[in-house]
Parts: C-alpha cells; sequence; structure tokens
C-alpha cells in the first residue's frame, strides 16, 4: 500500500468512525434523557413537565 | 497475600478504566515532555537521534511520578485508607497489587514512548530483545519503588511537591542503567548493553522485597 | 428541558452533512483517479489534496470556532451556555483533525523527506496544539457547575488560542537561527492543471461540510448530557425534598441548590 492510499484510507477511516460514536453517542443520550424525564420516574418527583 | 495482590490490582485497574486520567493525562504529559525536550536539546536532528534514549527514561521518570501520585490519590477520600486497612486485607497484598497496576501503566506509558521516539527523533530499535528486558525489569523497580514512596509521602499536605522530591534520586539508578541500555539497543551494540541489566535487576528485586516487608508498618505509621 | 426541544435534529445539518459526504467521494474520485500525477511528485501529490483541507480545519476553522465561542460566552452583553458548548464541541472535534493533519503530514513527508517527523513550526504547532487540546477537554470532564466549567474552559481556549501563534513564531525562529535559513520548505511545487486546481477546492469544500456535521452533532451531544445532568439533579432533589416532608420535626439539612445549567 503506498503513502498516498493509506494516508486516504487512514483520514476517511478515522473520521468515519468518530462520526458513527458521536451518532451512537448522540442517540444514548437522547435514550437517557427520555428516561430521567419527570414524566416517566415512577416515584412521583412534584416537579411535573417542562423543568425551567 | 497474592489473592489479596489481584483484589487490589482489579480495583485500582478499575478504577483507572472509568476515570481514564493515565489515558487522558499521563500519557499526553509523557509525550509533551518528549516534544519539551527536543525544545531543550535544538533542531538538529543527529542531537536529538543521540538523545533520544536518554529523553525516552526522563520522560517514563517524569510520568512515573504522576502515575505514583494518582495512584495515591485514588486512596485519599476521607477514611478510604482507614477502610483499607481495617478490611483485613494482607498490606503486603496491597502494595503488590497496587505495584502492579502502576507497572501495568507504565507498560503502556513506555509503549507510546517508544512510538514517540521513533516517530518524533527518528530512531530505530535495533535490539529489541535488550529494549523489552530493560524496560519490564525497570518497570518492576520504578513501580515498588514508586508505591513505596507513595505510602511514604500519602497523606502529607505537601505530598504534591514532596514526593518527586523524594522518589526521583532513588529512581535515578533506573534512569542511568535503562539509558544505556536502550542507547545500546538503538545502536545494536547488544554485548556493551546487556551489562546495564546489572543494575536493572538487583534495583527490581531490592524494591520488590522491600516493599512487600515495609509498606505495612508504613501503613499503619501513617 | 424536555427532551423533545432538546434532542430536534436540524434539517440543514443532515443536508450538510450529506452534501460533504457527497463532496468528499467526489475529491476521493477525483484525488486518487482522475487527477493526474504531479511533475515534480508523481503520486505524492495526492495527499495535498486532503492534507492542507485537513489542516486548514483544524488550525483555522477550529480556532474561529473555539475562540469565537469562548469570547462570546465570556463577553456579557453575548453570554450564553450555546457559546460554551459551541467551543467545547469544536475543540473535540479539533483534536481529531489535528492528529489527522500530523498523520497526513508525516505520510507525505516520509517519501519526501526521508523522515515521519520534522521539528519545523508547522508541525510541531499542530502538535502542540493537539496536547492543548486534549488537556482542555480533560479539563472539561472535571465535574462542576456549568457556569464554572464554562468560564474555566473559555479562558482555557482563548489560551491556546494565543499560545499556537507564539509557539510557531518561536519554533520558526529556533529552525531559522540552527539553519540560518528557512529549515523545511513544504515543497509545495506543484504544476497544477486545472483537474487539480478543483479537486483541491472541493477537498476543501469537503473537509470543511463534513467540519461543520461533525460539530453541529457533537453539539448536540453536549446539550443532551447537560440536560440529563440537569434531570438526574432535578429528581434526586426533589426526592430529596420529598423525603424532608415526610420527616417530622426532623433537623434533616436541605440541601442547598445548585444554580443549574440555565437553557441554552
Amino acid at each position: 500500500m503506498s503513502y498516498v492510499d493509506a494516508g486516504y484510507a487512514i483520514a476517511l477511516a478515522t473520521l468515519f468512525v468518530y462520526a458513527v460514536t458521536l451518532v451512537l453517542r448522540r442517540r444514548r443520550w437522547e435514550r437517557a434523557l427520555q428516561m430521567s424525564e419527570p414524566g416517566v420516574e415512577p416515584e412521583g418527583a412534584p416537579a411535573h413537565g417542562e423543568a425551567s | 497475600m497474592w489473592h489479596d495482590a489481584v483484589l487490589v490490582a482489579g480495583k485500582d485497574l478499575r478504577i483507572e478504566a472509568r476515570a481514564r486520567v493515565a489515558l487522558w493525562q499521563v500519557v499526553p504529559f509523557a509525550v509533551l515532555v518528549l516534544v519539551l525536550l527536543a525544545f531543550a536539546i535544538g533542531p538538529d536532528q543527529a542531537s536529538l537521534r543521540h538523545a533520544a534514549p536518554g529523553i525516552f527514561w526522563v520522560a517514563l521518570l517524569f510520568s512515573t511520578v504522576l502515575a505514583i501520585q494518582r495512584s495515591v490519590a485514588v486512596e485519599s477520600g476521607e477514611g478510604t485508607r482507614d477502610g483499607l486497612r481495617l478490611s483485613g486485607i494482607d498490606p503486603a497484598g496491597i502494595f503488590l497489587g497496587k505495584a502492579a497496576a502502576v507497572g501495568l501503566q507504565l507498560l503502556v506509558l513506555q509503549l507510546v514512548l517508544w512510538a514517540g521516539i521513533t516517530f518524533l527523533f527518528d530512531v530505530r530499535v535495533h535490539v529489541v530483545w535488550l529494549a523489552v528486558t530493560a524496560s519490564l525489569l525497570a518497570t518492576v523497580g520504578l513501580a515498588c519503588a514508586g508505591v513505596l514512596y507513595g505510602a511514604l509521602s500519602a497523606g502529607l499536605r505537601v505530598r504534591d511537591t514532596l514526593l518527586p522530591l523524594l522518589v526521583l534520586p532513588v529512581l535515578a539508578p533506573v534512569l542511568l542503567a535503562g539509558s544505556k541500555a536502550w542507547e545500546a539497543a538503538l545502536n545494536g551494540n547488544a554485548a556493551s548493553g546487556g551489562q546495564w541489566l546489572k543494575i536493572l535487576i538487583p534495583f527490581a528485586v531490592i524494591y520488590l522485597v522491600v516493599g512487600v516487608v515495609l509498606y505495612g508498618p508504613l501503613q499503619e505509621a501513617a | 428541558m424536555s427532551a423533545l426541544t432538546v434532542a430536534r435534529r436540524p434539517r440543514w445539518l443532515t443536508v450538510v452533512g450529506v452534501l460533504g459526504v457527497v463532496a468528499l467521494g467526489f475529491t476521493v474520485w477525483l484525488g486518487l483517479w482522475i487527477t493526474p500525477p504531479d511533475r515534480f511528485q508523481g503520486n505524492l501529490a495526492r495527499l495535498l489534496y486532503i492534507h492542507p483541507a485537513i489542516a486548514t480545519v483544524a488550525l483555522y476553522w477550529v480556532g474561529l470556532v473555539a475562540a469565537g465561542g469562548s469570547l462570546l460566552y465570556l463577553w456579557p452583553r453575548t453570554r450564553s451556555f450555546f457559546w460554551d458548548r459551541l467551543a467545547a464541541a469544536s475543540v473535540e472535534v479539533g483534536a481529531v483533525f489535528a492528529a489527522l493533519t500530523l498523520v497526513t503530514g508525516a505520510l507525505w513527508g516520509r517519501p519526501v523527506w526521508g523522515v515521519w517527523w520534522t521539528w519545523d513550526a508547522r508541525l510541531t504547532s499542530t502538535a502542540l496544539l493537539l496536547l492543548l487540546e486534549i488537556g482542555y477537554l480533560a479539563l472539561r470532564r472535571v465535574p462542576a457547575e456549568p457556569a464554572i466549567r464554562a468560564r474555566r474552559c473559555a479562558v482555557a481556549a482563548l489560551l491556546i488560542a494565543i499560545d499556537i501563534p507564539i509557539v510557531h513564531f518561536s519554533v520558526d525562529w529556533w529552525n531559522t537561527l540552527h539553519q540560518g535559513g528557512t529549515f523545511i520548505d513544504p515543497g509545495f511545487q506543484i504544476h497544477a492543471s486545472p483537474s487539480m486546481s478543483w479537486t483541491f477546492l472541493l477537498g476543501f469544500i469537503a473537509f470543511s461540510l463534513i467540519f461543520v456535521w461533525l460539530l453541529g452533532v457533537r453539539y448536540q451531544v453536549e446539550v443532551l448530557q447537560d440536560a440529563v445532568g440537569d434531570q438526574e439533579l432535578e429528581v434526586s432533589l426533589s426526592e430529596r425534598w420529598s423525603e424532608d416532608t415526610d420527616l417530622v420535626g426532623a433537623s434533616a439539612s436541605t440541601p442547598a441548590p445548585t444554580t443549574g445549567g440555565a437553557a441554552p
């Protein structure tokens, strides 16, 4: 593999992997947010609905 | 004792895996030392190549101090050390466990530093067994001496400035022998390099034994 | 903060992402196959379709967003967590691009100069930038109140922005005095045919678009993280308060309410 091929491969692969990790992180935190919503919590926290 | 050591090593490594301080702080620090020393030595490629083994070991030593401080800090919470003592775990086991955890981090650090000097200073290890042996022996010595001195300075308010002052002179033989061994490994000079192992072996053995024996009493005294 | 408002995914971001990928695809296709090899550097010049573009993102776009965002956060008139989060997001994305700059630069330099690394001003500054960015990210992870963290990180980012030109200048001088002249000519000697110029430009556009998309997603992650943190704090606070009201005549101290993260 030439230096050029290696360069392109590394650049593209790194950006792709990073993009994937970002999307996965976003999904994980979205899910975490939905789970910790006051409306979802069984032990009724007095504050319901939109927190400030 | 061995079982306790594995327990403690596992605990320390798990904490590190969660906090990732060694990965994101100590490793970049080590690379930083490489860069700063390159600045100090100057842009002449030949000088840098010549100084590479020394730079490797200096960076390793400074990073070891950080790793030790981190190892001590992990138990600096209120009553954590007392809890550890009262838990009935063999203090020698604690020592071995902590030293093993630190040793593992130092090994990873050395891999990064090896890549660093290869990349930044344009050197190549020609006598691999020599470099690897020296590194492994040194790691044992560094970890054992480091954890021991860490325990010495634990709980002291001046710990952060005292620990480097106490431990770095003690580690100087490792710096000396390690640099020479690696210099030989980089130059392909196996014969002359091997003799430096004669310093690294006793150092490792002595601090391993001393640590096992003295760690318990040290904890009691703290 | 409801999940609905936070998790909203703006359409334009997706469009930017798609455009970026398409542009990148064309850049790679043109760069690797369609364009001719350079007269001086041969096929090695193909790396110049991506390396300078990546470097521009890492140094200039990231610098602009991180420093600009930090300034705008610190300035009372424009203070908003939006700028803080944007700056933080750009530093992480910037670290990735800085690392790629070094790697692609080294891969280009190895066949040209025979070494993976030279201590010239550009490479060295980029290396130091990467280290500084890692430090910033470590600082960011230290738990703190959002306002304190934001202020701390904003100052850190500005210091980095000030420092890098100083480092670049010093290293340049360091090299010049040693060599008695410019140390390394980056060797941008290429005779650019039209297809090469267009590919070069396309590369810049592609990586810039990719940067914007990555920045956008990373920003969303930052917002979500803070929102979850706030939510968990609210829940635990309200649980604690309901505990207190259950205890008759108990002298339990109420937890001091922290000034949590305001809406961006």
